[in-house]
């Protein structure tokens, strides 16, 4: 007839990868916005960082919203790396999301729907929520029942905190309840006041020798500090999007079995910005301005462009930080020409911050930066070496060589990378340059050999 | 004592004031909400109470027949004050614990100063905080 509730338990282990990015701790600036030359896994490009300083300071303020900013250089400037630090030292109350360029084609949701849900995710809202409760560990629960069975429970509920005891008069619905849960003298419990509804929190440490076999889920908590009847205030972050999810959620059962949501309807939406728009005014709500990074936005096509240009323009819109390392290329799904691959009107808004390729000795730390990173201990020798072939080929192909090396290193059971296993692994994997050359020389022998495409413009 | 030690004790000093006025409002609390519920406990009882027209009233430590009704507006007056009292005092908490966290140089805590979602409105919301 009565059914425990058994709490729910989610204790998963989280299994840390090693990111491309997973060294960058944040922007590595100092009080004054000065960037330092190596910090918080942030290596050169001063200006850029300092510049990126800036808009994170105001982001922070809440000075800025509708504001689009981009992130222009070379491939592996660290243009991917300065969005990190900035989603970093944002902090957990701000959000920050981050989608490819790419992401927004799919069969299942038009290209604008899934732009506009990663604008909305980016906007979070502050909430209060409030309630009065009785918290107490329970002393002693007396009930009466009448002798012929029939007829008014009455009783008596005894709850104390390591400050004060009192003595509540049950009704009969209080008692129903309280046999339903099963509470007992010992249990620490929660009585919700405006809707009377309890909750058991645990039995206090001082019973826990009350028996000696227990059942696993039963969990022991200290008996509650200060006065009985106490206010919990609890803010809450959720972002807009979250808001339009259960709202256009069907409802029923059906509601089950809709995992994703698709789409949502433009009803849906403006009913949501109304009301929050409503609460804001009354107080209750705050509305923080996120992050949205789009990372490679050349891959975006006219469409997008122009909806991004008048998206920027609502009330309720968050930082957008742009990434692309295209020059003056073709707009995507166009034929004309623009620089970044980005509309001139779009240009027209952005604040545009540059990244500038690496000297030898920045690359240098950087590569010192991931040795730590991937647990790869480095000679001086094999550390000069790889500085090299990251300055001749790529910054990316010389990352890629640590933790090989680190692993042909472990094959012959060394403890230090040395210019051997890098040259080894020099041998085993081709980088772009050497790849392309023996492309050129065997090019007869592989498939579809007959055309000559131009190759892509990556500059 | 030089200049920065002086400064040094005048900000602990500063510290410690805070974080005693933040105790000080929390001990209030629970000393009114004692007395609340004693108060609460005391008109159960005369609900209860059904024989006679007078009931024993401890004043101090005297004890004094009262009209009963009479007693009951008494109490229920007082636990409209008291109420009253705790809800000024929970206000300035707020403020004080927020004073101490700046003075020690920790983030602020925000959103606490919004007023609270209605009832329907948390209801309609609940999915999202159960995450």
């Amino acid at each position: 007839m009565a059914t425990t509730k058994v709490p729910e338990v989610r204790d998963i282990t989280r299994i840390e990868r090693i990111g491309a990015h997973s060294h960058i701790r944040g922007l590595g600036l100092d009080d004054a916005l000065e960037p330092r030359q190596v910090s918080q896994g942030m290596v050169g490009q001063l200006a850029s960082r300092r510049a990126a300083g800036v808009i994170l300071e105001m982001i922070k303020d809440g000075h800025i919203a509708g504001r689009a900013v981009l992130i222009a250089g070379q491939p592996g400037t660290g243009k991917t790396a300065i969005a990190m630090g900035i989603a970093q030292s944002l902090g957990p109350d701000t959000p920050f999301t981050a989608l490819a360029g790419s992401e927004i084609f799919s069969l299942e949701m038009s290209k604008t729907e899934s732009l506009s849900q990663a604008f909305r995710k980016a906007i979070g809202v502050r909430i209060k929520e409030e309630t009065e409760i009785i918290e107490g560990e329970v002393v002693e629960i007396q009930i009466d029942r009448p002798a012929t069975g029939t007829g008014a429970k009455v009783g008596k509920l005894t709850l104390k905190t390591t400050e004060m005891e009192t003595i509540y008069d049950l009704g009969n619905k209080m008692i129903d309840s309280l046999s339903k849960d099963k509470v007992q003298a010992g249990d620490v419990i929660t009585i919700d006041k405006a809707t009377g509804k309890i909750s058991k929190l645990g039995r206090s440490f001082t019973r826990a020798r009350d028996y000696d076999a227990m059942g696993a889920q039963t969990q022991f908590v200290q008996c509650p500090e200060g006065e009985l009847q106490k206010r919990k205030e609890v803010v809450h972050t959720v972002s807009l999007h979250e808001i339009d999810v259960i709202n256009s959620r069907t409802q029923g059962f059906l509601a089950l079995f809709s995992g994703d949501t698709g789409e949502i309807k433009s009803e849906v939406r403006e009913q949501i910005n109304a009301k929050v728009c409503e609460w804001r005014e009354e107080g209750k709500a705050e509305i923080i301005p996120g992050v949205l990074f789009i990372d490679e936005v050349h891959m975006l096509d006219m469409e997008c462009f122009s909806f991004l240009n008048r998206a920027l323009e609502s009330d309720l819109s968050p930082v957008l930080i742009m990434a692309t390392n295209r020059g003056i290329t073709c707009i995507r799904g166009t034929k004309y020409q623009s620089p970044h691959g980005i509309p001139i009107d779009l240009l027209d808004r952005l604040l545009i911050i540059a990244t500038s390729p690496y000297t030898e000795k920045e690359t240098r730390q950087i590569l010192k930066i991931r040795c730590e990173e991937e647990d790869v201990e480095l000679s001086e020798e094999a550390h000069t070496v790889l500085t090299r072939i990251g300055m001749e080929t790529s910054l990316r192909y010389a990352i890629q060589l640590i933790s090989t090396a680190g692993l042909v290193c472990r094959k012959r059971k060394g403890t230090e990378v040395q210019v051997e296993d890098i040259k080894r692994v020099y041998s085993l994997f081709l980088d772009e340059a050497r790849s392309s050359q023996y492309m050129k020389e065997y090019q007869d022998s592989f498939l579809f050999n007959e055309k000559e495409t131009p190759s892509m413009d990556t500059t | 004592m030089d200049s920065v030690s002086q400064r040094v004790l005048e900000y602990l000093t500063e510290v410690e004031e805070g974080a005693e006025e933040v105790l000080t409002i929390k001990q209030q609390i629970v000393d009114l909400d004692s007395r609340r519920n004693r108060n609460r406990e005391a008109l159960n009882a005369l609900k209860t109470e059904v024989s006679e027209e007078k009931v024993k009233v401890c004043f101090g430590n005297m004890f004094i027949k009262f009209p009963k009704l009479k007693t009951r507006e008494m109490i229920q007056k007082d636990q409209e004050q008291l109420d009253k009292e705790i809800n000024e005092l929970r206000k300035g908490l707020k403020a004080k614990v927020n004073r101490l966290n700046e003075m020690q140089g920790k983030p602020e805590l925000r959103g606490y100063s919004l007023s609270p979602l209605s009832t329907d409105e948390i209801k309609a919301i609940n999915s999202l905080f159960k995450r």
